[in-house]
């Protein structure tokens, strides 16, 4: 076969994993991956004046799951306001398909979408093994992206009665069988115990060392559990922690004890955002952005992602199902929750932030600030809990607000101040990303973070995935229209217009573990689980194993 | 001819309880025996004959004749076609039959019955609160049939999630109190610890102060009737865990529309005091899966009209209430679920049927290709009433793919080219 190459020349090129930035330069791409040259009479696409990036990785969204299709279901009027008729393809390609868009688009528009804005990577955040077979068949209709699925664990039953039992290594051969039977990446906890708390009629849990639901396990031994099974296992990301006590006042000494708890241990805390309020529950809030930031930098082993809320629709979905209850209680929203047994819960509530209302502001202002006071943009990388804290689609605003502090400052004058009073944001914080910054949180940051060591840069050897802007005074449109993406050595978008549309790559991890664990596994199964312990591994996954790091 | 096997771990979709437990004996190429036993499943299965012809036009003929005069046939009326996707596919199957929707332009239609309808829309206006089946057997203390006894068309429901122990009821139904709510002629089961009677004229009203009643608000002087439904509603309240449990396809009368909604009012509002679940159960065969796939695939779980170039919902018009509009029809699955009059209707249209016992369609068919059954002779995931996905193991693989042939017409569609 005869080599595809293809030769970017002349662009202004941001690789900061590989310590380039701005510099003009060609890229070279033969047969899918970056080569470090080629030879003369290569065909060239003219990138001289534009921006060249690796293509975007998304660390954390929610865009492929069976909680993103309740909520897909909940939500027609969104559907009916955001009809996407099928892009015209290229003439060699299959026709595309027709969707729609909202918070939660249908899967094809998603890719399409995400193709779109440049990003050519995207995981899956919250994923209840039982329903992996449906994310996985999700993700098989979400073209253009490359990706992989989290799996929830922190609430686990098998897990909890081994924690209890002091079994650690059981645990840990047990998120390794999850892992492999699932087709996951990551091990993912959200509110440890407290989903269980939630089912067993405790509600919830308050703090780390709470009793889960009447048992001798807290919320802390989940978290290091998990955290040194991640760690053991080797796995490319580290334990993917949504902490307890999610979007109520004062819950950042929560999640600081969490990271504490964690210490010296690698751990991603996810959404931060959510996770740094000052304040008591009934008695209002503020930000403690600037505590928590300043343990993040001063801590090497801690990575984050920063939940940035956006005005306008959101749909909140999460595994943290009694956050959604009295979010549907207090905002009067329709309100889906679906137990799944043994493993995890799902809440649902369609909301939207209003630059009128107070906490919204307070949230908008404590993502901004996490980012305006990170110290390593490495570890501090972009998310907007995709669609928890707004649409993937708002993420060009979003660069926006951290590369332009005019356009911040204007934005920062229309929004409640009536929380802000004493933040860092209200009291001026003049920092402006770079480009180089932005190619940081976006593409090289994450894909660090997630231990994929061929996305998000554009050195030999990396998956031949490039995004290229026009170069913009306004950010947000270069940002949201980027001239060319290359997926995989072909050019996907051009001038705007997405002309291909490749199956995406699915990712995951197939970590060890000691088979003396299947005969405990299956008569738990035998128990309580209405799958049979056969039926419950996805067989024939597709997509590659990536190896322990 | 294959000697006698026994197939193990083989997902059943005689009913939406779909399980996946069965035991099925194959000798001779037949079934001959499933195990445990179910009537339902044994039903579903029968001895998984099915038959393999190709037709066009009613005469037999090679799949590439009948391909292309589907193709030809459907592309003709693009714009104004009508596809059925059956509840007798694996998803990927459903899938296909989506794509060439999405494709001719066409109007969907599935194995939604009127009360499923109903019940989604009531869960798009207000969400809901559900759990997975296991959760009853888990969890609930407390669990109250709304017009359903699964007896007959669920038969094994009681012994999986009932009488069997859970992680927080260890003593399986003598953990549990149940209460048997009859309505009109649909009757709850019986052996009840509470057993209330309504009329149909009566039933909303029951519901409503049942909700009431959970909410805390006061009622004053109710009649005999009411007051039952009040102290069932007692008892759900004092529940750890209460599940309701109802029938979205029942056998026989059409529920009250307003049904589904206020048992999902009920359930929702009883999370204030406690944690509650409603259960849907389903008929047989993947319609939640056709349900999910629309939904993944346009935003819609069912009545899907693409004749825009786009998804739209036209729950309120379905495309088998009119099915004379369509120019022409695919029926992907079988059309056994079909009224009389939406068959009738068909056979004055050309219509192309691409699944199990299709050459037996019961009204004239432009092409007919027969297929396996999803989980008898196909593999693949089919989905079970609470949208738990499920693999697929045939007993007896090897019959024509209903998924490979929705794919090769698609592939015709689209010119030839093949992904």
């Amino acid at each position: 076969m005869k080599p595809v190459r293809l030769r970017l020349v002349g662009g202004a090129v941001h690789d900061p994993a590989n310590g380039v930035d701005g510099e003009i330069r060609d890229v070279c791409i033969e047969d899918g991956r970056i080569v470090a040259s080629l030879p003369d009479g290569a065909p060239t696409l003219d990138a001289r004046g534009m921006v060249v990036m690796p293509g975007g990785v998304d660390i954390h969204s929610h865009f492929a799951s069976s909680s993103c299709n309740h909520a897909r279901r909940l939500i027609p009027d969104e559907h009916a306001a955001d009809p996407a008729p099928a892009p015209a393809l290229a003439e060699d390609e299959l026709p595309a398909r027709s969707g729609t868009g909202g918070t939660v688009p249908s899967t094809f528009t998603t890719g399409y979408r995400y193709a779109g804005l440049g990003y050519t990577t995207a995981f899956d955040a919250a994923v209840a093994p039982l329903t992996a077979r449906h994310s996985h068949s999700e993700l098989d209709d979400t073209p253009c992206v490359d990706g992989g699925i989290y799996v929830l664990m922190g609430n686990d039953e098998y897990l909890l009665r081994q924690i209890e039992a002091g079994e650690q290594d059981r645990a840990r051969d047990y998120a390794a069988w999850l892992l492999r039977s699932t087709g996951g990446y990551a091990i993912k906890i959200v509110n440890p115990g407290g989903v269980e708390a939630w089912k067993s009629g405790q509600r919830n849990v308050t703090g780390l060392d709470d009793a889960i639901g009447g048992r001798k396990v807290t919320p802390r031994a989940v978290l290091e559990t998990l955290a040194g099974a991640a760690n053991a296992l080797q796995l490319p990301h580290p334990v993917h922690i949504h902490c307890n006590n999610l979007g109520i006042p004062g819950n950042a000494g929560t999640t600081l004890g969490s990271m504490q708890a964690l210490s010296g241990r690698r751990a991603h805390f996810t959404h931060l955002q959510f996770h740094c309020y000052g304040g008591q529950p009934g008695q209002g809030w503020t930000s403690a952005a600037a505590q928590v930031i300043e343990y993040v930098n001063s801590h090497a082993e801690v990575s984050t992602d920063v939940g940035q809320v956006m005005f306008g629709p959101a749909m909140t979905i999460t595994a943290d199902a009694p956050v959604e209850y009295l979010l549907h209680k207090s905002s009067g929203r329709r309100w889906t929750n679906i137990d799944i047994e043994l493993e995890t819960g799902c809440g649902i509530v369609p909301l939207a932030y209003k630059d009128k209302a107070a906490v919204a502001s307070l949230q908008w202002a404590i993502g901004l600030e996490l980012f305006l006071l990170s110290a390593d943009p490495w570890r501090v990388v972009l998310s907007t809990d995709h669609p928890n804290g707004g649409s993937f689609l708002s993420y060009p605003a979003l660069i926006q607000l951290l590369m332009d502090r005019a356009v911040r400052d204007e934005r920062l004058m229309q929004v409640n101040p009536k929380l802000l009073a004493g933040s860092a944001l209200a009291d001026g914080l003049a920092r402006e990303y770079t480009l180089n910054e932005i190619a940081i949180i976006t593409r090289a940051g994450p894909a660090r973070l997630l231990g994929l060591g061929r996305k998000g840069h554009l050195g030999p050897g990396a998956d031949a995935d490039v995004t290229i802007y026009n170069r913009e005074a306004d950010i947000a449109k270069m940002f949201s229209t980027p001239r060319y993406v290359i997926k995989d050595g072909r050019v996907i978008v051009e001038e705007g217009q997405l002309r291909r549309a490749p199956a995406g790559r699915r990712l995951r991890v197939a970590p060890e573990y000691d088979d003396a664990l299947l005969p405990d596994l299956r008569r738990h199964f035998d128990a309580y689980s209405s799958v049979s312990f056969a039926n419950y591994p996805v067989q024939d996954l597709p997509g590659e194993t990536v190896p322990a790091g | 001819m294959t000697g006698p096997r026994t197939v193990a771990s083989v997902t059943c979709l005689g009913c939406g309880c779909a399980c996946d437990d069965l035991e099925v004996q194959v000798r001779e190429g037949r079934i001959v025996d499933i195990s445990p036993s179910c009537p339902v499943g044994r039903g579903w299965f029968g001895d998984g004959s099915v038959p393999d012809a190709i037709t066009r036009g009613g005469s037999a003929a090679t799949l590439d004749q009948a391909i292309a005069e589907a193709a030809r046939v459907l592309a003709a009326a693009a714009g104004r076609t009508t596809v059925y996707v059956g509840p007798d596919l694996s998803t990927r199957a459903q899938c296909a039959a989506l794509a060439i929707a999405d494709l001719l332009r066409a109007r969907v239609d599935t194995a939604t019955s009127r009360p499923a309808a109903t019940g989604l829309l009531a869960a798009q206006r207000r969400g809901r609160a559900a759990a997975t089946l296991g959760e009853i057997r888990n969890r609930a203390d407390v669990v109250l049939f709304w017009a359903v006894d699964p007896g007959a068309r669920h038969p094994r429901f009681f012994s999986r999630f009932i009488d069997a122990a859970g992680t927080h009821v260890p003593a399986g139904r003598a953990g549990r109190r149940v209460v048997s709510v009859t309505v009109g002629s649909d009757r709850g089961p019986p052996g009840g610890d509470l057993e209330l009677t309504l009329s149909t004229a009566e039933e909303i009203t029951a519901l409503s102060v049942m909700r009431a009643t959970v909410l805390g608000h006061p009622l004053g002087e109710l009649p005999a009737d009411l007051q039952q439904a009040a102290s069932a509603a007692a008892l759900l309240k004092e529940a750890k865990y209460a599940v309701i449990v109802h029938e979205a396809e029942p056998g026989g009368e059409q529920p009250d529309p307003l049904r589904a909604e206020g048992l999902i009012a009920l359930a929702q509002a009883l999370n204030g005091p406690t944690r509650a679940a409603l259960s849907t159960l389903r008929a047989g065969g993947n319609r939640s899966g056709a349900e999910l796939a629309l939904t993944w695939q346009t935003g819609y779980p069912m009545a899907v009209d693409f004749s825009k170039g786009f998804p739209r919902y036209t729950p309120e018009r379905r495309a088998l209430d009119r099915p004379a509009e369509a120019a022409a029809v695919l029926v992907a699955g079988t059309s056994t679920e079909l009224s009389p009059e939406v068959a009738a209707a068909l056979g004055r249209t050309p219509v192309v049927v691409i699944g199990p016992r299709a050459s037996q369609t019961p009204f004239a068919t432009r092409v007919a290709i027969d297929t396996g059954v999803a989980g008898i002779h196909e593999g693949g995931t089919a989905y079970r009433t609470d949208d738990i996905p499920l693999p697929l193991r045939p007993p007896l693989p090897g019959a024509r793919s209903a998924a490979e042939m929705l794919h090769t017409l698609l592939a015709a569609l689209q010119g030839g080219r093949k992904r």
